[in-house]
Parts: structure tokens; C-alpha cells; sequence
């Protein structure tokens, strides 16, 4: 076994946490936060000097890494950008990421970057679109894709439900899934299904990743993915029936912003880590 | 492409609405949903602006500043996937629009990039540094700068004034941006004409102060000799502790 899938296969029921630059000082430098392992967004480091290579630099030093993605905008009708997938591979070679996810999601429109994910309509002709876009990234790059459920708020002239359109892309493109537990939840909220079953109709032996997170409910029938929340006992309840169902993967914790209480962040990693350990054979050093 | 011209028109239909606010009868949507995905982009972009800017953000008050950064949602096509680069797209576009010459902000552009190259300098990717000592002859021997600088020119002297006080100073003004080597942070300089000259020098050429005093008097107008070498000697000095020059090259 290669070093790389060995170290690979240590990840797996790990609980990292997003390196954001408010929180970098104290995971890096403090004992306040124990992470496994880290997640950069590459948007936010790539090409840059200075503190913020350092830390980068630092993190890479201390922690296994994963990436993931914001503006690869893999469902747009715009072509790929390949000046910036091709930095992207250097710099995920040079950080010797694990797993590389991005959104199954849209960012640019009309040659503009909007810089949030907007929901690729459930149609065939954009499943075709998808996977033939999933193939040339995973080509170039020289590593499966995994690509994450988005949270959206209302469908755009859907054709097909959004567990089929997940489904039939993640199969064709031959990619891998991270599922974003909290995006379930939030997408069975807003959208009147069962989460549970909507995550029965996913292929979980394809999942690579998990994500975890807070939201906020903004009227009765609406709940916003912000990741500015800790992680409610629903999310939590609905993470460990779906850990039952499939094999260890990493898990993250994501966290955009709030970070006041950094007790009640590290809280929720050890929170995490012990749903895990009663689900999941690993061991966790830091737990 | 695999898309359907029909599906890709409803996905520019959403984009366009998010930036504009105009909605043009979206197939299959949620009522009342949609709004939501333009508050926030807006946010993203709004945070973005507002972050990079606090000093064109406070100089121009919230309306006039909120005007700007409207137009640029609607109008401006960010091409750049990195959000922490889209403050220079902010820059760029009003520069091209000579917007600030349009609401009789003359200042805007200088005090945009100003408030940009802060930003620039401190992300830049790391240069490679030279070898140095930290003795040698202030004006006989090759120095060696920090590679880690930038030297911008400005119509307005936003960096020493409040930015609506400057219409009435147009001139040309230099100002150092370095990020210093110890802390990582960014530090300013204003420079007068002839401080760049020698700068620019050093920096091009890679000779000794002594090699350019003749030209440096001659512009100057001050005589060679024990005078212009006190000068030069205290604006070298004077950049050392700045940590701007690092010290004397090897041979």
C-alpha cells in the first residue's frame, strides 16, 4: 500500500475543521481547537505571500489536508476556467491534499463571478453538461472529484428530483460524493421531503467526505445554510443514522463565521468524534 | 455543450436577477424564495467592498458608497474566481468608467487603488531575497533592497490628506508600499520625485549610490560633494531602518 492511501486511510473518521483565517491562530498556534486535519479553500490561499503563506505553510506542516472548492462552477453554461484549474492543481499537489470537493452548484453567469452557489436546474441536458465538465476536471487534475449536495432554496425548472439529478451524475461522471449532512436537512426543510429517505436513495459507498454545520431558520418555512451556527441535535441525530449506513470517511466541521466562542466550536468537534466512535471503528488521538 | 439553450438561458435568467433585482418570470421557481439568493451575493460582494475599503467607504458616506457598489453588481463582471481579488475588479471597473470624474469625485480612482495596493502588497507572492551583510558603504557599495515593494503614483495625495480635501492638490505624487520582512505587515512612504529616482535606480540597475550622484545633482541641482553625500546618505540610512534597503550585497 502506497504511503498517500495509507495516510489516505488514517483519515477516515477523522473530524477536521475549516482553516479560516479568524480561527488560524488558535488552531495552529493554541490547544483551543483539536482538529484531525484541516480543509483550505483553495480560492482564498492560492497565490498568495506573506502571514498568510506562512500559515498556510504551517498548517500543511501540522495537519493532514483537504480542499474544497468554491468557483470551479461546475454547473455553469460558461466554459471551464482552465488558467485557474490549472494553478488549482499545482496548489493541490503542493498542499498534498486528500480529497479535492467542490459544489454541485453554479457561481458564474454571464462572465461574472458571483461568488455564491447558485442551483443548477434538475434537467437531463444539465446532468449531461455536468458530467462531461466532472470528467474534464478529474482528467486534468489526476484525482476524483467529489462533489457536495448544495443547499438551495428554491428549484429552478426542475425535471427530475434533486436525489435523481444527484444520483444520476454522481454515477455517470464517476466522481465521488461529500454529503453535506446539514444541506439534507436544510433541503428536506425547505423543500417538504424526508431527508432520511432522500439520503437511502444516494449511493453511500461513493461518499469520500461529510460535511457538517450550523443554520439559521429565517421564517417558518425557511432555513438559510449559513455556517454561522453551531450544529443542531436534528443535524447531529440525522449525521449518526446516516454514519450507521456507510463506511468511515472523514467529517468536517464547517464554520464560516462566529467564532466568539471557540469552547462551544471545539465542543462540537468532540461532539462529532464521539458519534463517531460509537458508530465507527477508528481511533482519535485528539479526542 | 450538452446544455440546452432553453436550460441555459433560465440559469442567466438567475444570475441576471440576482445582480440586478429584475425578475423576468422564472419557470418552476418557489414564490417569495428567490429574493433570497440576491441578498446574499449581495452580501458576499457588499462585505468583500466594504472590508477592503474602510477609507473610501467613510470618505464617501453610505448612500454615495452604497451607489458604487451597486453599480458595480449590476454592471461589473468580476472575472476573477479569488474573492479576495475582487476589490481590484471594484477599482478597475470605476477606473474605466471614470465614474469618480462623473459624481465629481476626482480622487476616487487614487484612493481605490491606494486602499487596493495595501491589500496587494501584504498578499503578495513571496520574492526571493537577496544575499546581504549588514555592513558595508552606505554609498560606495550595491545595496540590497527588500524585492518585496511596490511604487505607485498618485494625481491625488490620498495617503497624506482626507481624501476631500485633495481636489485642490492635484499633482504627482509617489508613495512607497513595502511589506516588511519581520512582521509580514504592510508600511507606506511618501516619496518625493527624486527619492524615486534613486530608488528606481538602485532597483534597476543594481549599482552603487555613487554610480548616479552625477545625475542626481544634476536633476537635484545640488553641487556634488560633501552636502549631497550627507543627503544620500541619510535617505539610505533612513530607508535601512525601514527595513526598505537590507543591507550591502555580497560580491
Amino acid at each position: 500500500m502506497s504511503a498517500g492511501l495509507l495516510l489516505k486511510r488514517t483519515m477516515n473518521g477523522k473530524v477536521g475543521i475549516g482553516l479560516r483565517r479568524d480561527i488560524s491562530e488558535e488552531i495552529l498556534n493554541s490547544k483551543l481547537l483539536t482538529p484531525d486535519f484541516l480543509e483550505f479553500a483553495p480560492e482564498n490561499w492560492m497565490g498568495v505571500g506573506g502571514n498568510w503563506n506562512r500559515t498556510r505553510e504551517k498548517a500543511v506542516s501540522m495537519y493532514p489536508i483537504t480542499c474544497h472548492g468554491l468557483s470551479l462552477s461546475l454547473g455553469s453554461p460558461e466554459e471551464l476556467d482552465w488558467d485557474f484549474i490549472k494553478e488549482l492543481k499545482v496548489f493541490l499537489d503542493e498542499n498534498q491534499a486528500k480529497i479535492f470537493s467542490e459544489h454541485l452548484s453554479y457561481t458564474k453567469s454571464q462572465n461574472a463571478h458571483l461568488y455564491d452557489l447558485l442551483p443548477i436546474p434538475f434537467r437531463k441536458d444539465a446532468v449531461d453538461h455536468v458530467v462531461d465538465r466532472i470528467r474534464q476536471v478529474q482528467d486534468f487534475l489526476e484525482r476524483p472529484l467529489a462533489i457536495e449536495n448544495v443547499s438551495y432554496y428554491t428549484p429552478v425548472a426542475a425535471e427530475m428530483t434533486e436525489a435523481e439529478f444527484v444520483c444520476e451524475i454522481v454515477d455517470r461522471a464517476d466522481c465521488q460524493l461529500l454529503l453535506d449532512v446539514n444541506n439534507v436537512y436544510v433541503n428536506a426543510f425547505n423543500h417538504g421531503y424526508d431527508a432520511r429517505e432522500y439520503i437511502s436513495q444516494l449511493p453511500l459507498d461513493r461518499v469520500a467526505y461529510i460535511h457538517m454545520a450550523g443554520h439559521e431558520q429565517v421564517a417558518p418555512d425557511l432555513i438559510i445554510d449559513t455556517h454561522g451556527q453551531p450544529i443542531i441535535d436534528p443535524v447531529y441525530d440525522l449525521f449518526e443514522w446516516t454514519i450507521g449506513k456507510m463506511n468511515p470517511v472523514p467529517v468536517l466541521l464547517e464554520r464560516d463565521y462566529n467564532f466568539e466562542d471557540l469552547d462551544q466550536l471545539q465542543a462540537e468537534l468532540l461532539h462529532l468524534k464521539n458519534i463517531i466512535k460509537k458508530n465507527w471503528r477508528v481511533e482519535h488521538a485528539s479526542a | 455543450m450538452h446544455l440546452h439553450k432553453e436550460t441555459a438561458r433560465i440559469q442567466e435568467q438567475f444570475g441576471t436577477y440576482c445582480r440586478t433585482g429584475v425578475e423576468t418570470g422564472l419557470p418552476g421557481v418557489t414564490p417569495g424564495r428567490i429574493h433570497h439568493y440576491r441578498r446574499l451575493v449581495n452580501k458576499v460582494v457588499r462585505d468583500a467592498l466594504d472590508s477592503a475599503f474602510p477609507i473610501s467607504h467613510a470618505a464617501f458616506g453610505e448612500e454615495a458608497w452604497d451607489l458604487l457598489v451597486q453599480d458595480f453588481f449590476v454592471h461589473g463582471e468580476p472575472k476573477s474566481p479569488q474573492l479576495w481579488r475582487l476589490p481590484f475588479e471594484f477599482y478597475r471597473y470605476h477606473a474605466n468608467r471614470k465614474t469618480g470624474k462623473q459624481i465629481l469625485k476626482p480622487y476616487l480612482d487614487d484612493l481605490l487603488y491606494f486602499e487596493w495596493m495595501e491589500i496587494e502588497v501584504y498578499n503578495m507572492p513571496d520574492r526571493t531575497f537577496p544575499v546581504y551583510d549588514a555592513r558595508g558603504d552606505l554609498l560606495g557599495d550595491r545595496l540590497a533592497l527588500n524585492p518585496e515593494l511596490e511604487i505607485i503614483r498618485l494625481e491625488y495625495p490620498v495617503h497624506m490628506h482626507p481624501a476631500a480635501e485633495t481636489p485642490g492638490m492635484k499633482g504627482e505624487f509617489f508613495v512607497l508600499i513595502y511589506r516588511s520582512p519581520e512582521t509580514g505587515y504592510v508600511h507606506f512612504m511618501d516619496l518625493p520625485a527624486i527619492n524615486i529616482f534613486i530608488l528606481s535606480s538602485l532597483l534597476e540597475e543594481d549599482i552603487p549610490v555613487n554610480e548616479i550622484k552625477g545625475e542626481i545633482a544634476r536633476t537635484t541641482g545640488i553641487e556634488s560633494g560633501r552636502y549631497l553625500d550627507d543627503v544620500l546618505k541619510k535617505f539610505i540610512g533612513d530607508l535601512m531602518e525601514k527595513r526598505v534597503i537590507l543591507g550591502f550585497k555580497k560580491e
